[in-house]
């Protein structure tokens, strides 16, 4: 596909650019370091109640009595609601017939996510919704609990995947005998072939643990259901408009009627995607008393109620020849999707594709098959489950590079892809940094003095990746819409519905409106976070903020901007095309002595005898029926020490350069990188729900591991800017294109530190590290490496 | 439950207040005072997220501290730190360092930080890692947030002396 002829295009304007490249400090700073930033649990309403959820409290059980009579008789409470309040309740509009068909399930409801608000009869995982109360306060919702009598049969249980599709395992849902929810191989190329003329093939296996997204901000959810034909939602989202589409048919209300309000949201690192049962249970409470409802979880109801990654087991082969071609992958994955299982299926079609994109491959196989078990219902961690694929893959490259003594850096130069690459499932690349990203990473981390001439136990290691900017093919479109308003005094306002959960997407918008308009970014302000305000937009996920809610509100300015230029061109006598607004004038290019001020001209529009009202409108659905249009590449390097004494990784270093097609924030660009880092680091070295029986043995902040403060490795960022042609002034993703590499980087480096042994799991948790150390060469030749 | 008459002073104001025996400082200055700016998070002490300073200038875990005890005392929330107008030159730092991006720990980190700097104004590496070991922070993965926290007392002086200029 070529480059597109954008009909908005101002040349003359974009040549060179006066707010895209800055150091823009974020714009809503001020509020958050001054703690007037309004977050979900600071929301206080008039009569507003406190929520309580009882939770099962067995992983599979029949529920043989429920009694709610002593609790609905204990002053103060208002409600108390069980799955006969929360019948019939429609899945969503928006899924097809057969998702439909696959959800159901044989309970009480079925909501979009597959899974039902409250048991009905059986409950099949340790958390589950049995009952609510809504009650003047916490204390007394908590005291209500207490006073709910359930009586369990307890059922026999299936908690491993693997033992899950065994005969006569305990069956999770009758609808899908065998607990297998859905078996998919994907075919991209010709792997068959592939792997027939390939010289030679490595395996290995792979495995990655339970994990939590670790938000600062808990799950949280204030609903006002006090008038029927209007349900006010105030929460932490990635998506204002998956939450429309899922909440309004679940109630019998119009999309609109259903309002989102996500203020600021704190975290959310691919874990905030999805309405949860939480939302329906607040809105239920509410519906009820007609009052609102807050339910905020606290402590390790938070782990409980999360949704993140299950086990994942990784069977990989590589096909490869003697010269370092790598010609195909062969990649199946085994899944627990937890007891609900709809939501994982996607994400390992997701990490097949991801998988191949930075290769010249010929053939790429992934197999995918999502189990149930009674452990939570899972969903996905940060980066997807793409960071442990990744290091699946990155684990295979660096065995093949070492069987062929080759240096990896230069295998995976050999192996890169290039711009105008065609990849096997027919994406693009029009921009593409990744061998200028391999090279950089190479050079800054002293790769050619370390590698292969590090002392025991002092490793580094390499990895690549790439990311898809954008979710067409996730969702039936990738809308985003933008308003971008000129106030008489000059100030401009941008309407956006994309949530800003930290990564700056908001501050970004006021850049590219500034940009094109010629203001400075400090005097756009942002209208965000309310679907009765904003326009559509489907959010804050798939690395689809910059390039898609980005090309829509550079859209909106650029018809903001013709508005203004009819008025100063007929001032400046000129003609529309051979003006430059920038640094708050408007000039003509020809001769940039004749100008004026930005405030002037918005000023004088508005009061015009047409009586002009300045709002630009701009929208951005990529034109491809499926697939994204620009993708990121990412290259790091990682150097760790590994105590053979005690088992623990210390991460020196990390080496990143990512192609981000351009950078328009620096410092919002350096802080994303490092945080992604910080996220990868965490999911290869410390986090891990530990469970027993479905039950999480650490479920608190200070059991379930992430690096502090002194575990942080030195970080070093490289931005490679490659200008993308369908990019608003050519960027790309930044958001998950560092974080499913980190995690293979540091796998690769301690694989290097052990002397090229493999830890086949993640976390790399310091028994695991031991183990792996005991049984290798290393430990059989003394510390000397082989 | 027992009810019991306290004195608090909060960011320089004083409050008489009816406090219950379970009521933690957090309760107290979220719901009686209506501060929101101190956050709620695991509630257990294990995220930071909460923390506000004592007379003394010393790091609290307002979620583990029962406000009964606190009676006659004076603490400083987040609301607390500016003076006349203008941010404290840690609150400019978490700024113009991009040590904030979600912002639902960043009052914790900066209450954290401010006790840190409170007791050693150009803090070692050592002790900013001690002093900010315990509040969780995904977003930065705190390495805007030490640089912020090293940079402080360079925009306190610079401040200091456009004041005297």
């Amino acid at each position: 596909m070529p480059p597109p002829t954008d009909p908005q295009a101002i040349p003359a304007q974009e040549a060179e650019l006066s707010v895209v490249g800055k150091r823009q400090p974020r714009l809503d700073g001020p509020q958050k370091v001054t703690g007037r930033s309004v977050f979900t649990d600071d929301v206080v309403l008039p009569g507003m109640l406190a929520g309580k959820i009882l939770r099962s409290q067995h992983a599979h059980a029949r529920i043989v009595r429920l009694d709610t009579s002593r609790a609905e008789a204990l002053p103060g409470v208002k409600a108390v609601i069980t799955a006969a309040h929360a019948m019939g309740m429609a899945a969503s509009s928006t899924e097809s017939a057969g998702e439909a068909s696959r959800r159901r399930t044989g309970r009480a409801i079925k909501l979009k996510t597959g899974e039902s608000v409250f048991a009905d009869q059986v409950v099949t995982y340790i958390g589950e919704e049995i009952a609510a109360v809504a009650a003047l306060d916490e204390a007394t919702a908590e005291k209500a609990l207490e006073l709910i009598e359930v009586e369990y049969e307890p059922l026999p249980a299936t908690m491993d995947s693997r033992r899950a599709v065994k005969p006569g395992a305990p069956q999770v849902n009758p609808e899908f005998p065998g607990n297998v929810w859905s078996e998919d191989i994907d075919n991209y190329g010709k792997p068959d072939e592939a792997f027939e003329s390939a010289d030679f093939v490595v395996e290995g296996k792979f495995e990655a643990g339970v994990t939590h997204n670790l938000y600062a901000e808990f799950h949280v959810a204030v609903v006002d259901f006090s008038r029927p034909d209007k349900l006010k939602v105030w929460t932490p989202t990635q998506t204002s408009y998956l939450m429309q589409h899922s909440l309004a048919p679940a109630f019998g209300l119009s999309l609109n009627q259903v309002q989102i309000i996500h203020l600021n949201t704190g975290g959310a690192f691919s874990g905030r995607g999805a309405v949860r049962p939480h939302h329906y249970v607040a809105a239920l409470l509410s519906r009820e008393t007609r009052r609102p409802v807050k339910v905020f979880s606290a402590g390790d109801e938070e782990f409980l109620i999360g949704r993140a990654l299950g086990k994942n087991r990784y069977k990989t082969r590589i096909a490869a020849n003697k010269d370092g071609t790598l010609k195909a992958f062969d990649m199946s994955c085994e899944m627990d999707g937890g007891a609900v299982g709809n939501e994982v299926g996607y994400f390992g079609w997701m990490a097949g594709l991801c998988n191949a994109w930075v290769f010249d491959l010929e053939g790429n196989r992934f197999r995918r098959k999502v189990i149930l078990t009674h452990q939570r219902p899972n969903f996905l961690g940060h980066g997807g489950m793409m960071v442990s694929s990744n290091c699946a893959v990155a684990q295979l490259v660096a065995k093949v590079a070492k069987s062929l003594d080759m240096d990896p850096m230069d295998l995976l130069l050999k192996n890169a892809v290039e711009p105008g690459h065609t990849g096997l499932s027919g994406e693009v690349f029009a921009s593409c940094g990744l061998k200028e990203c391999i090279e950089t990473v190479r050079r800054e981390s002293g790769w050619d003095d370390k590698y292969g001439k590090l002392p025991p136990f002092h490793g580094i290691g390499v990895a690549i990746g790439a990311m898809a900017s954008g979710a067409k093919g996730a969702f039936k479109h990738d809308t985003s819409a933008a308003m971008v308003r000129v106030g008489e005094d000059g100030l401009v306002t941008v309407y956006t519905g994309i949530p800003d959960m930290g990564q700056g997407t908001h501050t970004t918008m006021a850049m590219i409106a500034a940009e094109v308009l010629g203001i400075d970014a400090n005097d756009v302000q942002l209208i965000a976070g309310d679907t009765d305000l904003t326009p559509v937009d489907v959010g804050a996920f798939a690395q689809r903020g910059t390039i898609t809610t980005g090309n829509a509100t550079r859209n909106a300015a650029i018809d903001a901007r013709n508005q203004l230029a009819k008025h100063a061109a007929e001032k400046l006598a000129t003609e529309q095309h051979n003006l430059v607004f920038r640094n708050g004038r408007v000039i003509r290019a020809d001769d940039p002595d004749q100008s004026l001020s930005f405030k002037e001209v918005a000023y004088a529009t508005l009061h015009g005898m047409e009586g002009r009202c300045v709002m630009g409108r701009g929208f951005f659905n990529s034109p491809l029926p499926y697939g994204t249009m620009a993708w990121s590449f990412d290259a790091q390097v990682a150097e760790v020490k590994v105590d053979p004494e005690t088992g623990q990784i210390q991460v020196l270093k990390v080496t990143v350069a990512h192609d981000l097609g351009r950078t328009i924030n620096p410092l919002a660009v350096e802080g994303q990188i490092d945080g992604q880092v910080f996220s990868a680091m965490s999911q290869v070295i410390y986090e891990e729900l530990v469970t027993d029986d479905g039950l999480f043995l650490n479920p608190s902040r200070l059991e379930y591991k992430m690096p502090r403060t002194y575990e942080m490795p030195e970080i070093s960022h490289h931005m490679i800017e490659t200008h993308d042609p369908y990019g608003p002034f050519g960027a790309k993703e930044v958001g998950e294109g560092p974080v499913v590499v980190t995690g293979a980087a540091i796998i690769a480096a301690v694989s290097d530190a052990l002397g090229g042994t493999l830890i086949p799991e993640m976390p790399m948790t310091p028994i695991r590290v031991l183990k792996a150390i005991r049984g290798s060469e290393l430990y059989e030749n003394g510390g000397q490496k082989p | 439950m027992a009810k019991h008459m306290i004195s608090l002073t909060i960011n320089g104001d004083t409050y008489d207040l009816v406090v219950s025996d379970t009521q933690t400082l957090l309760d107290v200055i979220r719901g009686d005072i209506g501060l929101k700016g101190t956050k709620r998070g695991c509630t257990t002490g294990a995220c930071g997220v909460c923390t506000i300073n004592d007379s003394k200038g010393r790091a609290i875990l307002s979620c583990m501290t029962h406000v009964l005890e606190w009676d006659c005392e004076s603490i400083t929330t987040i609301e607390g730190l500016e003076s006349n107008g203008e941010l404290d030159a840690i609150q400019r730092a978490f700024i113009e360092y991009g040590a904030v991006q979600c912002g639902s720990c960043t009052p914790g980190v900066i209450m954290s930080a401010k006790a840190l700097l409170n007791a050693h104004p150009q803090p070692t590496e050592e002790q900013i890692n001690e002093a900010m070991s315990g509040v969780l922070c995904r977003c930065t993965g705190h390495v805007k947030v030490k640089e912020a926290i090293r940079n402080a007392h360079r925009i306190r002086e610079a401040s200091s002396h456009a004041a005297t200029d």
